[in-house]
């Protein structure tokens, strides 16, 4: 799920406008998430970073404490009361498995996968058919990725 | 009717017997991932971003028939991703269907035709296609020129070779409703058995994120579509879910209605949202805080939803927990009514084609090089 920061948009019309009158509603505000490496300094700190890459549409790589890495799918999140009692859960890039976290093994977090949809919005696409179009080709189309 | 009397009979008994259990929450429709892989790449699709390890991967026929016996519901939709893609998916529709599961495959039909022969036409599979509307509104709708062509000639070999055939339309902002009741015409005569037309849902995950309907332009523009409706027009939804959409009726949400299970597990706390996953449909139904969601729970992120996933398991309910509801829905189906309505009739006739309506929004694109396309 979306964080209040990156929902802000929606929050903000939704205070001004009650929802059965909104014509177009507010998306999720894109942030370009690809390459960052959050500061763990703070419970919240951690918290929040962990939430955005749970939101995340790539892989990301954990370090823990003990120096080990895990590289992978943060498909999931379990908030607790304490940082202990916190987990995420990570489908690793090289095995199905998934594998637990606990917050408070948690020492570094870096999202270095690519954001699978990052440029990938409809007025790409339109700018893109209309720059094939006038280019002659035909059957023109968002490809999908390849995959190996 | 829209649905083989077979089937209505085997939901009405199921919804009956989680009524006289005293079940407050029964799931209806199990939304079945097998797989997120998809051969589009839909702007505004937010099921398909994942790395390629995940895309990669599919559930195991085994872990279909689990998850479809867990939760118990009388129906299994199959989306995805794009199920034609899975290799097994020839066997897990057989293994549902054995299990006397009423089967809609989801399927943007690109593969229909050269893999339909790996399937048996049965009351209790239906081929679910998408599209989105006509052939110009459809094709840049899922970003792919032709798409509406080959997925069109999908639904025809498939009703030729005796398959239950029905459609999907998703509606985004800038949908424009003559179009769609044009489309309507076009797939009724093709020979589909019924259809069903829903609004986009604001996904976190969709690439783009400036064409989501809200609740107000929603309420217009399926009036506009679904008022003075044609008697050839067949639709598989819930008739009161219909009139929700029209804005004639309202139904909170419902989101234990059609549970979704992937490769992550059972998703909470329905199909459009990602707030987490449980191992297990027990687990799902036991620990989500559903009153954290659907409009009246104040969560901006299910404010403007009128998705079917949510709001058609409610009609549904309201159909069986109630007589007044029991009456209306019974008078919809034995005395179905075309919606006369002027207004909608004058919406019609003065509707513009929105900005979102890809052809005409383009900023540099000259009159010129739209029409072409767009026929306008």
């Amino acid at each position: 799920m979306a964080t209040e920061q990156q929902e802000h948009l929606k929050i903000e019309q939704l205070r001004q406008q009650s929802a059965d009158e909104i014509e177009t509603i507010a998306g999720r505000e894109k942030e370009n998430l690809e390459g960052w490496i959050p500061t763990l300094a703070s419970d919240a700190e951690i918290r929040e970073a962990l939430e955005k890459a749970f939101d995340y549409r790539g892989d990301v790589t954990i370090t823990r404490k003990d120096g080990s890495k895990i590289e992978g799918y943060l498909f999931d999140r379990r908030s607790g009361t304490s940082l202990s009692d916190s987990f995420v859960r990570v489908i690793p890039s090289n095995e199905r498995t998934k594998v637990n976290v606990s917050y408070s093994d948690i020492a570094a977090l870096a999202f270095t996968g690519r954001d699978n949809a990052a440029g990938k919005t409809f007025e790409a696409w339109v700018k893109k058919y209309w720059e094939k179009k006038a280019a002659g080709e035909k059957n023109i189309q968002i490809e999908p990725e390849k995959l190996d | 009717m829209a649905v083989p009397v077979s089937q209505a009979w085997t939901v009405a008994t199921y919804v009956l017997k989680q009524k006289l259990a005293g079940r407050k929450r029964y799931p209806l429709v199990l939304m079945l991932e097998p797989l997120f892989r998809c051969n589009l790449a839909c702007a505004g699709c937010g099921k398909i971003q994942y790395p390629a390890h995940i895309l990669k991967t599919d559930l195991s026929p085994e872990e279909c028939f689990k998850a479809a016996e867990e939760c118990g519901t009388p129906m299994v939709s199959i989306p995805g991703g794009e199920p034609l893609l899975h290799p097994q998916m020839p066997e897990i529709v057989a293994g549902l269907v054995a299990r006397k599961k009423y089967v809609y495959m989801c399927t943007n039909a690109l593969l229909l035709k050269e893999k339909l022969h790996l399937f048996k036409p049965s009351k209790y599979l239906s081929f679910s296609v998408h599209l989105d509307g006509e052939k110009e509104h459809h094709d840049f709708s899922v970003c792919r020129e032709g798409g509406h062509d080959i997925a069109m000639e999908g639904i025809r070999t498939a009703v030729a070779a005796g398959f239950r055939v029905t459609t999907n339309t998703t509606l985004f902002d800038g949908a424009d409703p003559n179009s769609v009741r044009r489309h309507f015409d076009q797939l009724m005569a093709a020979g589909v058995e019924s259809m069903m037309v829903s609004p986009g849902y604001t996904y976190d995950k969709a690439p783009d994120q400036n064409h989501f309907l809200g609740k107000a332009k929603s309420r217009r523009l399926f009036r506009a579509i679904l008022s003075n409706r044609k008697k050839s027009w067949e639709f598989n939804t819930h008739p009161l879910f219909a009139e929700f959409l029209m804005g004639k009726r309202n139904f909170e949400c419902t989101p234990w209605g059609m549970p979704t299970f992937s490769i992550f597990g059972w998703q909470k706390p329905c199909y459009l949202l990602q707030d987490g996953y449980a191992d297990s449909f027990k687990e799902l139904m036991e620990t989500t805080e559903w009153s954290n969601y659907g409009a009246k729970s104040g969560n901006p992120q299910c404010a403007n939803c009128m998705v079917h996933s949510g709001h058609e398991a409610s009609a549904v309910d309201y159909n069986f927990g109630t007589l007044k509801g029991f009456i209306e829905t019974a008078k919809a189906y034995m005395f179905p009514s075309t919606y006369p309505d002027q207004e909608a009739e004058k919406l019609l006739n003065e509707w513009k084609p929105a900005h979102a309506m890809p052809l005409v929004q383009i900023q540099g694109a000259t009159k010129d090089q739209l029409q072409p396309v767009s026929g306008d």
